[in-house]
């Protein structure tokens, strides 16, 4: 019982962690997409405009809640739940710290891997729900981006559990040394592209390309749904920026303590301004030409660097 | 099964990647990007930094906007869309002014526009009895009339006015011919009489419309003719007696007891009439010339217009002949004094007023033609004095006027030191004409103001006697023959809600807008349009000016038709195909087709393209008949488009016919169709 309401505790702190950070996260992608397109993005509302989503998101509260009449009302009322809900599972396994995560488990690497790969599940029932060609040709472009990403973003965490002898975040965390850095370089660059093909942002953005299926999956969602849609997404970028600090930047390296949490904090805000900053450099790419990258750069990468670590741990 | 597994080919100028060779130099290429857009992110904004604003709320907020009570109003509901009633709004403010100008401002609400329908039609007779159910004399009407109707016709702005005068004078000339066969008198329904005082325009208007009431009518005229003013003062040059007379008779022959050669006061007494009739009306009009209190006006050869004029037409000599005549006065009877003291032998006749060219108050037709006969018109002088030499005129010395008017409009005379001294034999005062009713109102109760003029309620005709109207230039003053009208009209609406037991004013409606049927387009087949006006021929000035002939000729059979088909048929909300829609388009938006034949005045195509349009309503704005009109769906969405196209479509349907077709259900309407049998 007592494990429940724990769990029920955790959950809303994982859903708050993440409607935070997506709210800051929209802020902050505004203004770094501003700037880079020499503009100031916005500044109005508080310093900098840093207050502008407390007033966006009463207003994605207070719109009208539209389900369009041809859709399958029960699916297209819970998909945007469903695809929410397998980040926030994901946070749960993430090590915050040397030894502590709020769901330290032995399988928290493969947790953390396979949870979040459920989202494709609820893409294709949204996509499926609107009976929408364009939420469906979204949809069905994200089932085959997604699964083909998940090969070589689980190849890039292999050599880190190779290297730490363990699938559970918080050893990961604790057998870190700095030298993994240079090692796991191929490692970390191509979680990192395969992670934000899983987010399905910029330049692989296909599933929801605007210019040409005006959102794609969630072409027919409104407001608050909607917007959890797009909470998802930016929980994504979160938690997979999050799990790539801890696990291959060392967590609080190297500091410890409070320190140590600023600096995963940072570390992470680091990440996901890379990652807003390469869906605003990169055009979106075409459907071949992000499969071909996935089984004819990424995988062989991985597969390198799987080699590489092979070689140096029985030499270590 | 033959199944193809052709793979799909991507084309060659379709590279793999940004540069399309190989994985270095790709990726060179995407870290070049991200440089880029790294510096751009550093460096400093291009755009402009928005100002603060403030949001600010007046004190004086106190909510949602509503209007309440203002103006007596209640509440305006809110419209959110646009709703049937919204629609319907719209539409009536589009029809609510659907008063064509012509008819406006005649000051009888003369039906001009359908007079023209029905003269292109070729019904004059119809045309002309459609005019003298508010213009009582159209053939007199149609010679002596200062046509404010001309002057407001629409046609005004495109090209010349529609001679809407000249037509009324061309109807009288076909109804003449049959005139016998269309007159019988009206049925006498009501059991009670009236009197009318005076055989003036508005006595006759009066006497008509209670006349088509059904009252008896009983008409008093001082002369041995009648008219009144008509009779008496119009130069006969400018109307002729006989039509004047031949009209009057119609009115006769409705039914109206006309005695002439009876002075009321004198031969009969205005309270004997009031016994004897239900109700009593004075149209007896302006009797007397005003003369101005300056020296020598007692002389011999000081003469006042009226009796000038009466001299000048009833015996064609005003003892003037070889003479030199000085008119005094700018005015419309001054130029009539100053024409016929021309036709009746004077050597030399010269008119002094006091304003200036540009401000004489009479029509400038009127004194253009007067030059045109030798008139020599002197402005800006005063008169100061007549100079007399045994009693007799000799000259009138005359004080140069420097303005007439003051800086409100007021009338208020400026003069100069300067005086002229203009050699004279008679001096014809026509400055205005006065009341001189002492005779009539003698052993009644009708009250009279000091400076001898009646008193009379302006708006509803009535005299301080119950029962005792009036109406005409005694409670106007001096004005036009179509205005004089207008007040017997009204007098008549007065005399019948007073003999009906009914208040005068309460839910009476002063002057109602006359609605007017907006006939189908006319039958013009055969005629040959013309885009200009038809011009009046005239008599040759030096002729003319000899004896008292017409000046104008009026108009033949086929200039009035043509004339006629001119008409734009405002505010008919039928489509006469002028294609100014086309014309103004800024677009070029509308594409018309007409037919291109004589008499065929229609469309026989009409496309609005609405990928072109504006919306800027522009064609709308400036169609004279409102066939073309905006309704209450302006916006741009399909169904709205949908009806406005329809609406267009539906302008071309004529009232009678079926969709867009005219009366063969082949053709658009007003094109050549085989000519209508009426049994």
């Amino acid at each position: 019982m007592s494990s429940l309401l724990l769990g029920i505790l955790w959950g809303v702190a994982g859903v708050l962690v993440i409607a935070g950070g997506a709210v800051i996260g929209v802020w902050w992608e505004r203004k770094v997409a501003g700037h880079i397109q020499l503009r100031y993005g916005p500044q109005q509302i508080g310093p900098a405009g840093s207050l502008q989503m407390l007033a966006d998101v009463p207003k994605l509260l207070f719109k009208e809640d539209i389900v369009p009449s041809g859709a399958d009302r029960p699916l297209f009322k819970w998909a945007p739940l469903m695809a929410f809900a397998p980040v926030a599972a994901a946070m749960a396994v993430i090590p915050f710290a040397a030894g502590w995560a709020p769901f330290d488990t032995s399988v928290g690497v493969l947790f953390f891997l396979a949870v979040p790969s459920l989202e494709v599940v609820a893409i294709l029932v949204a996509a499926w729900a609107q009976r929408n060609s364009y939420a469906a040709i979204g949809g069905l472009r994200a089932a085959s981006q997604m699964i083909a990403y998940e090969v070589p973003r689980t190849l890039a965490v292999a050599p880190l559990v190779l290297l730490a002898g363990s699938l559970r975040p918080t050893e990961v965390v604790a057998a870190w040394r700095w030298w993994w850095l240079p090692l796991l370089a191929i490692a970390f660059v191509v979680y990192l592209i395969a992670s934000i093909a899983e987010m399905n942002r910029g330049p692989f953005d296909l599933p929801e390309a605007e210019s040409e299926l005006v959102a794609g999956y969630f072409a027919d969602y409104s407001g608050m749904r909607w917007a959890i849609f797009m909470m998802a997404e930016y929980g994504a970028v979160i938690t997979a920026s999050l799990f790539a600090a801890a696990t291959f930047l060392g967590a609080g390296w190297p500091f410890s303590g409070a320190l140590g949490v600023v600096a995963l904090v940072v570390k992470t805000s680091v990440l996901v301004t890379i990652v807003m900053w390469t869906k605003w450099t990169l055009p979106r790419v075409r459907q071949d030409q992000l499969l071909r990258f996935c089984w004819v750069v990424l995988v062989p990468a991985t597969l390198v660097q799987l080699a590489i670590v092979g070689v140096v741990l029985p030499w270590m | 099964m033959d199944v193809k597994r052709d793979r799909p080919v991507v084309p060659a100028s379709v590279s793999d990647g940004p540069t399309g060779d190989g994985l270095v130099a790709g990726a060179r290429s995407i870290a070049k990007g991200f440089a880029y857009t790294a510096r751009a992110g550093v460096s400093k904004p291009l755009t402009v930094r928005y100002p603060k604003e403030k949001l600010t709320v007046s004190p004086r907020w106190r909510g949602p906007l509503a209007l309440r009570g203002v103006l007596g109003r209640d509440e305006i509901p809110l419209l959110r869309a646009p709703s049937y009633a919204y629609n319907e709004t719209i539409d009536g403010l589009y029809r609510a002014d659907r008063l064509p100008p012509c008819v406006g401002s005649c000051p009888a609400n003369v039906d001009a526009r359908g007079q023209a329908y029905l003269i292109a039609d070729d019904r004059v007779v119809e045309a002309y009895e459609l005019v003298r159910d508010r213009n009582i004399l159209p053939g007199v009407l149609g010679r002596i009339c200062h046509h404010p109707c001309e002057s407001a016709c629409k046609r005004n702005f495109f090209d010349e006015p529609i001679a809407i005068r000249p037509l009324h004078r061309f109807a009288f000339e076909e109804y003449r011919k049959v005139r016998h066969e269309r007159i019988s008198p009206f049925p006498r329904t009501q059991g009670k009489s009236v009197c009318i005082v005076g055989s003036g325009p508005s006595g006759l208007a009066a006497a008509y419309d209670l006349l088509k009431l059904g009252y008896r009518v009983v008409m008093y005229e001082r002369e041995r003719k009648p008219g009144g003013a008509l009779n008496t003062g119009v130069p006969a040059y400018r109307l002729p007696r006989e039509v004047l007379y031949e009209e009057i008779d119609d009115i006769v022959g409705l039914g109206l007891e006309l005695n002439t050669g009876v002075e009321v006061g004198k031969d009969v007494t205005l309270p004997s009439l009031m016994r004897e009739h239900d109700a009593v009306l004075l149209a007896v009009g302006l009797q007397q010339s005003r003369i101005l209190p300056i020296p020598g006006t007692d002389a011999e050869g000081v003469v006042g217009a009226l009796e000038f004029l009466w001299s000048a037409n009833f015996k064609h000599e005003a003892g003037v002949r070889g003479k030199r005549v000085l008119v005094i006065g700018g005015g419309n009877v001054a130029v009539d004094v100053a024409r016929c003291a021309l036709r009746v032998g004077a050597s030399e006749v010269r008119l002094a007023c006091l304003e200036s060219e540009s401000e004489m108050p009479c029509h400038p037709w009127e004194i253009a033609e007067a030059l045109d006969e030798g008139v020599i018109a002197m402005c800006s002088l005063g008169p100061e004095e007549v100079l007399t030499k045994h009693d007799t005129v000799v000259g009138m010395r005359m004080r140069s006027c420097l303005s007439v008017f003051d800086e409100m409009g007021r009338f208020a005379p400026k003069f100069g030191d300067e005086t002229t001294d203009v050699p004279t034999d008679v001096v014809v005062f026509a400055i205005g004409q006065a009341p001189k009713i002492d005779t009539i109102v003698a052993g009644t109760e009708l009250l009279v103001s000091g400076r001898g003029q009646l008193v009379v309620d302006g708006t509803l005709f009535t005299t301080s006697v119950p029962g005792v109207f009036a109406c005409g230039e005694i409670v106007t003053g001096p004005g036009s023959a179509i205005g004089s009208i207008a007040t017997g009209h009204e007098a008549a609406v007065s005399i019948h809600r007073y003999l009906q037991g009914l208040p005068l004013d309460g839910d009476r409606v002063a002057r109602p807008v006359p609605v007017y049927q907006k006939h189908a387009p006319a039958d013009t087949r055969g005629i040959e349009s013309n885009r200009r006006r038809a011009v009046m021929p005239m008599a040759d000035p030096e002729e003319r000016a000899k004896d008292f002939r017409q000046v104008e000729l009026g108009l033949t059979r086929q200039e009035a038709t043509a004339e006629a088909m001119r008409c734009l048929r405002c505010e008919s909300e039928v489509c006469v195909g002028c294609t100014f829609c086309a014309r103004t388009c800024p677009d070029y938006a509308i594409k018309v087709e007409r037919v291109d034949e004589a008499g065929a005045r229609c469309l026989t195509r009409y496309d609005l393209d609405l990928t072109k349009c504006c919306f800027c309503g522009l064609c709308a704005e400036q169609c004279p008949t409102k066939a073309l009109h905006h309704t209450g769906q302006y916006e741009l969405s399909f169904w709205h488009r949908d009806l406005m196209v329809f609406d267009k479509g539906e302008m071309l349907r004529p009232p009678t016919g079926t969709r867009a077709t005219g009366r063969d259900g082949i053709s658009p309407p007003g094109c050549p169709v085989p000519r209508r049998e009426d049994g």
